[in-house]
């Protein structure tokens, strides 16, 4: 692809943007009901994949095969012209997919690739009360019986389980082999009987996040996804998969609107009338961001880009993306005072953030904490991709 | 410098089993009843005996003032006790200001001072006079507990120009308190507005001493009852962060032995000691009136309430998924640190403040309150 193909597609997804974005939806999205929330999300959903925009990533065949570099322009533009993010078909178009297509049987992807483009919602059930961080340390159990499992336990912060169609689900399937080689991974009807699922209020006061509890669940065995006993393998193999263009899409989001509002916000005049811009030291943390979103911003572009990442790249990017937005959060609700303390919601469809400091900095831990928590990711920088001595890790 | 004399760290001790006992049995959704704390005697620590207070000082009151941030607790208690009361104390004796010193000591009033919690400017109130004799006007935000009040003080320009307190009672005509709701749902805050509320020559109430000085006190005595909450409430972090750690097993361990946790907590108790040390120094200049006494109060204020933040935030993430529940409670430690962070002039305010004493053309003229005004603007 030349240059000059992309400036091109540059400009058609900066038209499309202008013509289809909607106008207003953060005010709209801000304390809006659950239903109201998920259709939004549908039809955002819908208006990207008319644009071929939707799942650009997936393979063509299944209505994907956007260049790598063509995707990089589009999540450019889609935060520079603030579009909303597809938070609810998350799941779904990234760790489902690249699981079906990694490791599913041709049946399975027949059958979900197209109903995801319909808008079938996904969720990972991974987590559970007693296996966050020592995920391999899982306990809920499939037994197989005939044709089907059946499965018992309990499954923890499951993000959007609440509107799931279907769930991605660990299950110990050989309670006597090692922790890691008894795993089988499934996928769940969420209509199925025997599944329960309460919603966990969350620090932000929202509720997107479940525990499901599994009571002689019946799975059929076309559902296992991979061989008996090989679920943690295949877990590993896609977990990653997607972080490249996600985290770009999120650190995108961050080094445009992010900024802006805080540049904004410091442009304002403050509680006692100056503007905090004036102040040397304002200004020189604004910089200070600003360098390290730039910074931020080439490593995803790289690891996008990289055919063959180093094993710890991922870790790298996500550490760095999580404390980046934890710390600029927390300098602009510093900077914003008391004021960020009055919004009380944010608007739903954002990036994680929204110009409600406050809030966007409590949020954060939404990030620092799950898919690998930054003292995880550490360890795992520093053995995987510094080669050091590994850390005690009990069983 | 021996920090306090051993019958009054007795005293501390009883006075804080008291108060832990006390707030640890109210309702974590509730304040603790009004009764029950005026019944401590907590409102009338520093109020003087002849007025059936305890003749106590600033350092008792701080004691409590860690207690509710430990418990993260609702209610009035700082804004009735630090600004309340320390405004009172100002004030030159008078049969209406005495009768309300006395109220509050009794638990049947509860005056809260109309302090902008945030613009930490000159008041913008102002008595004027007119044909309808004097009327006083202006407006104030995020005033600390000012829906809770039965009793506003307002601090006001009289009509020549000299900071006074107004004694209003919030139904007056003309008077409006609105609610602004925060995060933290532990606090209450209103936006009190008055437009020509008419104001008898009785409740216009006259500092003791310098009038400038008396607000500017008052102003470090809020800053200094900030970082008290603060470091109630990181010490309380600290404590269940641990005790989590202890209990709480991953990879067959218990996660306070990896040291990546261990290390975390390590650095929570470096932090909170050190403002532990801040906080005493503050607060010891509060009660004794030093001459160090602002300088102390914006290092404690700057250092406590901005490591608070820290503190809930580490143990928001080494409590994991737990920790970011509504139900584990940490938030309402993370919002409130990071509300008492603003509230009273944000750290950088504070620093600044002491660093305009670093000029040498400057240095006389700070020395002589510690502080300058103008960086109070
Ligand atoms: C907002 C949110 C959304 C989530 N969404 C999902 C979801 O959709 N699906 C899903 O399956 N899960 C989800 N999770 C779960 C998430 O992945 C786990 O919370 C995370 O893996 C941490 O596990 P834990 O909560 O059990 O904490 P723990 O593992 O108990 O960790 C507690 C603390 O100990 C530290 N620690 C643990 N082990 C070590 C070690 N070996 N070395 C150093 N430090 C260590 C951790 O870093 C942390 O600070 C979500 C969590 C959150 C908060």
């Amino acid at each position: 692809m030349t240059r000059a193909d992309l400036d091109e597609f540059r400009e058609r997804v900066r038209d499309w943007c202008r013509a289809h974005v909607p106008k207003d939806w953060r005010r709209e999205q801000t304390g809006v009901s659950d239903e109201e929330f998920v259709s939004f999300q549908q039809e955002w959903f819908q208006e990207l994949r008319r644009a071929g925009f939707a799942v650009p990533h997936w393979p063509a065949e299944w209505g994907g095969g956007m260049p790598v570099a063509e995707q990089v322009v589009l999540y450019q533009e889609l935060a520079a012209h603030d579009a909303p993010r597809l938070v609810l078909a998350f799941v779904a178009i990234h760790h489902a997919a690249s699981t079906l297509l990694a490791a599913g049987t041709d049946a399975q992807r027949r059958r979900h690739l197209p109903a995801i483009l319909d808008g079938e919602i996904w969720v990972q059930g991974f987590s559970e009360p007693g296996a966050g961080s020592d995920l391999a340390a899982l306990s809920t159990s499939a037994r197989r019986e005939g044709d089907a499992y059946v499965v018992n336990g309990q499954k923890l912060w499951a993000s959007g389980a609440a509107h799931a169609d279907w769930c991605l689900l660990l299950a110990r399937t050989d309670p006597s082999a090692p922790k890691r080689r008894g795993i089988s991974y499934f996928l769940m009807d969420m209509r199925t009987p025997g599944i329960d699922v309460r919603a966990v209020r969350q620090a932000t006061g929202e509720s997107h996040f479940c525990e499901i509890f599994l009571d002689d669940v019946v799975i059929p065995a076309e559902h296992l996804v991979g061989p008996e006993n090989e679920g943690w393998r295949v877990a590993q193999r896609t977990l990653g998969a997607e972080r490249g263009m996600t985290m770009l899409e999120l650190a995108e989001r961050l080094g445009n609107g992010g900024f802006r509002w805080l540049v904004e916000l410091c442009a304002r005049p403050g509680p006692g009338g100056a503007r905090p811009l004036d102040d040397p030291l304002v200004a020189d943390r604004l910089a200070a961001l600003e360098t390290e979103l730039t910074g931020l911003r080439a490593l995803c572009a790289r690891l996008v880009a990289d055919e063959d990442p180093g094993p710890a790249d991922a870790s790298i990017v996500k550490l760095y993306y999580s404390e980046l937005l934890q710390r600029m959060t927390d300098f602009g609700a510093e900077v914003a005072g008391l004021a960020a303390h009055t919004a009380l919601r944010k608007p739903l469809s954002s990036g994680w953030e929204s110009g409600a400091w406050v809030l966007d900095f409590i949020g954060s831990w939404e990030w620092t904490i799950p898919g690998g928590t930054s003292e995880i990711q550490r360890s795992i920088i520093g053995e995987r991709g510094l080669g050091l001595p590994r850390e005690p890790r009990g069983s | 410098m021996p920090a306090e004399s051993p019958g009054l760290s007795e005293l501390h001790d009883e006075l804080r089993a008291v108060a832990r006992d006390l707030l640890g049995k109210a309702d974590a959704e509730a304040a603790a009843d009004w009764r029950s704390i005026a019944g401590a005697g907590w409102p009338g620590l520093e109020v003087p005996g002849a007025f059936d207070g305890a003749d106590a000082t600033f350092a008792e009151v701080a004691v409590i003032l860690q207690e509710m941030g430990r418990a993260a607790a609702r209610g009035p208690y700082a804004a009735v006790a630090v600004l309340g009361v320390g405004v009172l104390n100002l004030l030159e004796s008078g049969p209406d200001r005495d009768r309300l010193l006395r109220d509050t000591a009794a638990g049947d009033a509860v005056p809260v001072a109309v302090l902008e919690g945030e613009a930490m400017g000159e008041t913008s109130f102002r008595i004027a006079r007119t044909a309808r004799g004097p009327l006083l006007h202006g407006t104030a935000d995020f005033v600390l507990d000012a829906p809770a009040a039965d009793r506003l003080l307002v601090p006001a320009l009289d009509p020549d120009g000299t900071p006074v307190i107004v004694g209003v009672d919030p139904r007056a005509a003309g008077l409006s308190v609105e609610r602004r709701p925060v995060l933290d749902a532990t606090r209450g805050f209103g936006r009190v507005a008055v437009t020509d509320v008419s104001v008898p020559p009785e409740s216009v109430w006259r500092f003791r001493g310098d009038p400038q000085e008396a607000v500017r006190r008052l102003r470090d005595r809020a800053a200094v009852a900030m970082a008290c909450d603060s470091l109630g409430l990181s010490k309380a972090m600290l404590e269940a962060t641990v005790a989590y750690a202890g209990v709480r097993e991953q990879f067959g361990r218990k996660i306070g032995s990896f040291q990546a946790v261990k290390h975390a907590c390590a650095d929570m108790l470096v932090q909170v000691s050190v403002a532990r040390e801040l906080v005493a120094a503050a607060v010891r200049g509060q009660a004794g009136d030093e001459p160090g006494a602002a300088v102390a109060a914006s290092m404690a204020k700057s250092y406590a309430c901005a490591a608070a933040v820290e503190v809930a935030g580490k143990a928001m993430q080494l409590h994991g998924g737990m920790g970011y529940t509504w139900e584990s409670g940490v938030h309402v430690y993370l919002k409130r640190a990071a509300l008492n962070r603003s509230l009273f002039g944000s750290p950088a305010l504070h620093r600044r403040r002491l660093a305009e004493r670093y000029s040498p053309l400057a240095r006389e003229r700070l020395d002589a309150y510690g502080g300058s005004e103008r960086s109070l603007s």
